[in-house]
């Protein structure tokens, strides 16, 4: 997330050597000389696309007819998309799926990172272990791993739930289910990340300032609610936001897992983006929903962050 | 209870609950490695858990990799090797010195507008771009090529790289430049010569970390490749669908060489790396 330097501290500038001339000058050019070469490409790579998916998305832009008499339609990509049911699905599919997947990430993180904090031996055996979720592929993750532990015949989950005398659950052929197994594959992967930003958080509280806050006769859980939660919310806020974006954003793990079925239950905003635009070639459509995640992004970033300000400027 | 045996019982219970979530990420991974060295019988009647116990191992998916099928399987993971290394290099050189200036050099009071700038780049959703990368590959003819996954991703690593060379720059003292730079260095010789080597882990944790992203990424490699510079993830996929599903000891073979790699790289940089992930978020 690009706004966590907002706030930063002006920093001092280490100017070369603002006194000799002479190394000044040649500085001069080697201060653009480093800096160039990355503006260019972000500029080419990230400005040219998103300015040209913004032309997309006011045509009737198609791939397979691209350059042949493209016309300027408006807003009518847009009109299409509000008025398009199975779009609003997909929108309430990725909301449903943040919803569900952040929340548990953090309950998991808080958890884990306070059991880590609490211990000294075989702290860092357990950090390195638990990195490992965040360095396998999402696809082996939904892939390999999902469709193996989920498999609803003989997967081994439900011959475990069979053991305990339950049903089988129809993982992947029940629409709600099918959705909780996606939940599942991200709250696996990607809990690791809460737990090491907490931890992370949790390491920067002073120790005495809990003992102090003891000794004058508050109890564990006082402590931890009106010293340790106070000073890890800057770092929790922002760990969450970084989770609320990435989920809003999902679709590796849903392209394989279900490919976004049972029929569109699980189908993501981003799946469908990819289906309109690069399987069914219709850019211009295709580009009006990308904006749309986009402001929806930008919006629910920006009213968050301005209003976890508020609140933590108010404690 | 007395205050130490409180906090014995705390720890107690912390240890327990590290190894149950210990557990929970151990298991699937525990299922790869046993999958890939079933029998097609060990999984077509129950599932078996135990090898020797359940299940006798067999190591033919592995031969079918390694001896029958090396080729077939080469091909894409080298397509992933050569684009994970190039793109983090190139990422990592000129992200790297983009840093080293932002850290170094005044823009006109801009330096944190341009970081900003350059981060930016996250708040976007990658469906915005794929689109646009289509048309862009196809009009310039390199779809299908790995010069499209390398130019791709290494722009996406470089405002990464940016921020945290940036910050990781202008922690190191500024005297040595100096002295190095009175007796005659230039600048390109301060930054590769001084530098660089004083911010190696640094460097090294951005490296490796661009350089998972770049393995790992799905859906940039499926809208612009398809079959010769497909990369690990996008075959698996492929083959999975062509098999439809079943052939679960190969695709766990293949899955553990992918996987293997770059799970020890990060665990063996453990340290680095973690850095590297929390690093922006707690600059806050």
């Amino acid at each position: 997330m690009a706004t966590e330097t907002r706030n930063a501290p002006p920093r001092p500038f280490v100017a070369g050597f603002p006194k000799r001339s002479r190394f000044e000058i040649r500085d001069n050019i080697w201060k653009w000389i480093f800096l160039l070469p990355a503006v260019a490409i972000i500029v080419v790579l990230l400005a040219i696309p998103v300015l040209w998916t913004l032309y997309a998305a006011f045509t009737d832009l198609h791939l397979f007819r691209i350059g042949v008499d493209t016309k300027f339609v408006g807003l009518a990509n847009f009109e299409k998309l509000l008025a398009n049911r199975s779009f609003w699905r997909t929108a309430r599919n990725t909301v449903v799926f943040m919803l569900g997947v952040v929340p548990t990430q953090l309950i998991i993180g808080l958890v884990i990172a306070l059991a880590l904090n609490n211990i000294t031996r075989g702290q860092k055996l357990f950090r390195t272990w638990f990195l490992m979720p965040l360095m396998v592929s999402p696809v082996v993750v939904s892939f390999i791993v999902g469709r193996m532990l989920f498999q609803e015949d003989i997967g081994p989950i439900n011959e475990i739930l069979r053991g305990l005398g339950f049903e089988g659950i129809p993982w992947l052929t029940s629409p709600t289910w099918a959705m909780i197994a996606l939940m599942v594959i991200d709250v696996w992967q990607w809990s690791s990340f809460m737990i090491l930003m907490l931890l992370a958080a949790l390491q920067g509280v002073p120790p005495d300032l809990h003992e102090a806050a003891r000794v004058d006769g508050a109890n564990q859980l006082q402590a931890f609610w009106r010293i340790t939660v106070p000073l890890i919310m800057p770092i929790t806020m922002t760990a969450l936001l970084i989770r609320i974006i990435d989920a809003f954003k999902v679709v590796d793990i849903i392209m394989v897992l279900t490919g976004g079925g049972p029929g569109q239950a699980t189908e993501s905003v981003t799946l469908a983006i990819y289906r309109t635009g690069v399987k069914g070639g219709d850019l211009a459509f295709g580009s009006s929903q990308a904006y749309f995640l986009l402001l929806v992004l930008l919006i629910f970033g920006g009213a968050y962050l301005v209003l976890t300000r508020r609140a933590m400027g108010k404690e | 209870m007395g205050l130490h045996a409180q906090k014995r019982f705390r720890r107690i219970v912390s240890y327990g609950i590290l190894v149950f979530w210990s557990f929970i990420l151990l298991f699937p991974m525990y299922w790869v490695v046993i999958t890939s060295f079933k029998n097609p019988i060990d999984m077509s009647i129950r599932a078996t858990y135990l090898p020797f116990i359940d299940f006798q191992p067999g190591l033919h998916a592995w031969r079918y990799l390694f001896v029958d099928r090396l080729t077939w399987f080469l091909d894409p993971f080298m397509n992933s090797v050569a684009v994970a290394f190039v793109s983090s290099a190139i990422a990592l050189v000129i992200g790297s010195s983009a840093g080293y200036a932002l850290a170094r050099f005044d823009y006109g009071g801009r330096n944190n507008s341009i970081v900003l700038g350059f981060m930016s780049q996250r708040m976007f959703p990658g469906a915005l771009f794929i689109l646009a990368f289509l048309v862009m590959f196809r009009e310039l003819k390199l779809l299908d090529t790995r010069t499209a996954l390398i130019i791709v991703y290494s722009s996406g690593a470089i405002p990464f790289i940016v921020w945290v060379m940036r910050d990781f720059f202008e922690g190191l003292p500024v005297e040595i430049e100096e002295s190095a730079m009175i007796d005659g260095a230039n600048r390109l010789g301060v930054l590769f010569r001084i530098a660089m080597p004083l911010a190696a882990p640094g460097l090294v944790a951005v490296f490796v970390l661009s350089l998972i992203g770049a393995w790992n990424e799905y859906l940039v490699a499926l809208t612009l490749t398809f079959r010769e510079s497909i990369t690990i993830p996008l075959f698996m996929t492929m083959q999975v669908s062509q098999t439809g599903y079943t052939e679960w000891w190969n695709m766990s073979a293949i899955s553990l060489v992918s996987v293997i790699p770059v799970v020890v790289a990060g665990m063996a940089l453990e340290k680095y790396i973690t850095g590297g992930l929390t690093f922006g978020a707690l600059k806050g």
